[in-house]
């Protein structure tokens, strides 16, 4: 519940105090966004299984983002950043839709 | 599902971090993240103590935590590989345990250190979440462009803002002249005539002179049409062309071609072979933009016509024509 709240109020704060993000940073943020989505999934799932540990999701979350955004990095500096999004995006993109699949099992039992 | 009634159920609330979850749990969740069905019905009639193997095989993020068994037995599925997506469900008890754990989960609240940390986490996911929307929605139409054209559009906003500068400085030192001048009658009599003289190269009534082309089209067969000699035309404004004369007779804005019975026609005046256009304007633009494949040349040459071009630094286009009154428009300043 405290987590779900911790989403929203995220949510709430960034739209409305509308914070200036480094410009350093500005390429790496929707990747970052994405595979803390995939983390997030995957500890939904994980709770659903009841094997939820939170120091794994928070080295999971965190490598996550640092690796996602490391990928991007290294793409810019060779010149293949663009499709290396891509690639990155498809990955965690079809990981968010397996986890997702089991979490619908879990809770539509379908 | 042949892992249907894996012992899960003894197992109905939600763990506490830290908590150990019985053997088999782990050893299913290692299970369901890589290994396929046959592999893990195996494993689920294996005693507990096989789960490290299990675990090795689930992959980096299995390989963490399974084989410590104790706290971290849920790594794999904290980091959730969609294995089990290929599972194809998990069966009833399994789903109503998962339910109720959601439901745990959410009702009532728990002030945890798991509970605040992965809000934190959820925090930051949020944050970023609506920035990234935020800064996406803001300025759309450059968002989704690519670089090249964003490098372009760069480019054509310093060269309108240059141009818009030099006006601006242009206009600026006019003003000036006009408020120092000790004599501001004359000043503003000067700037005038030169305003005048501007306007008569572009209307026609004054002759100008400067550095430009000589295009000589010579179509021995009759076959250069109007419309040809309508495209040179264009093409030659379009490449920069300032001040134009064919022949004898000024091109300014009015001018039309028609096509007489025996020949070209311009603004009524019959044109007589060969076709001599005297162009002022960027010699440097206006040769290649005639000589571009497919361009006019090309295309007289398809023809049966010549046209050679000829660079010069200074041609005279001496032709004129008389200023018209205009009978109903004024001028509204």
């Amino acid at each position: 519940m405290i987590a779900v709240l911790g989403l929203v109020v995220g949510i709430v704060v960034g739209l409305v105090v509308h914070p200036v993000v480094p410009s350093g940073v500005e390429p790496y943020l929707p990747i970052a966004v994405v595979a803390a989505l995939d983390a997030v999934f995957g500890g939904l799932r994980a709770m659903l299984d009841g094997i939820f540990d939170d120091k794994v999701f928070v080295v999971s979350f965190l490598s996550n983002v640092v690796v996602a955004a490391l990928i991007v990095f290294l793409g810019d500096k060779l010149g293949v950043g663009s499709q290396l999004s891509t690639g990155v995006v498809v990955v965690l993109g079809i990981r968010i839709f397996s986890n997702a699949a089991a979490i619908r099992r879990h809770v539509f039992r379908a | 599902m042949s892992d249907e009634h894996t012992p899960h159920e003894p197992d109905e609330r939600p763990r506490r971090p830290g908590e150990r979850p019985p053997a088999a749990d782990a050893r299913s969740a290692a299970g369901d993240e890589r290994a396929g069905q046959e592999e893990r019905s195996a494993a689920a009639e294996r005693p507990g103590r096989d789960e490290p193997a299990a675990g090795d095989g689930a992959g980096a993020d299995g390989a963490d935590g399974s084989p410590r068994g104790a706290g971290g037995g849920a790594a794999g599925g904290g980091d959730g590989d969609g294995g089990s997506a290929r599972d194809g469900g998990n069966g009833g008890d399994t789903t109503r345990n998962g339910r109720r754990r959601l439901a745990d989960g959410l009702w009532p609240p728990r002030l945890s250190r798991a509970q605040l940390i992965v809000a934190l986490l959820l925090f930051v996911l949020g944050l970023g979440l609506a920035i990234q929307v935020r800064t996406t929605s803001d300025n759309g139409a450059l968002r989704g462009a690519r670089q090249e054209d964003l490098v372009r559009i760069l480019t054509e906003l310093d060269n309108r803002s240059q141009r818009l500068e030099d006006e601006k400085r242009g206009l600026d030192s006019q003003r000036s002249q006009l408020e120092s001048s000790s004599n501001q009658a004359a000043e503003a009599l000067k700037q005038t005539q030169q305003k005048e003289a501007e306007l008569g190269v572009l209307a026609g009534t004054v002759q100008a002179q400067g550095p430009g082309i000589t295009l000589t089209i010579t179509d021995p067969h009759g076959s250069v049409q109007a419309d040809s000699l309508l495209d040179t035309l264009q093409e030659l404004r379009a490449a920069g062309a300032e001040a134009i004369q064919i022949d004898n007779v000024r091109v300014v804005a009015d001018t039309y071609f028609t096509q007489g019975a025996d020949g070209v026609l311009i603004d009524g005046h019959k044109l007589s072979q060969p076709y001599v256009f005297k162009v002022i304007g960027n010699p440097q633009d206006l040769e290649p933009a005639l000589n571009i494949p497919g361009g006019v040349v090309q295309t007289l040459e398809k023809e049966q016509a010549t046209a050679d071009v000829v660079r010069s630094q200074k041609i005279v286009v001496d032709a004129l024509r008389p200023s018209k009154q205009p009978d109903y428009a004024r001028s509204s300043q």
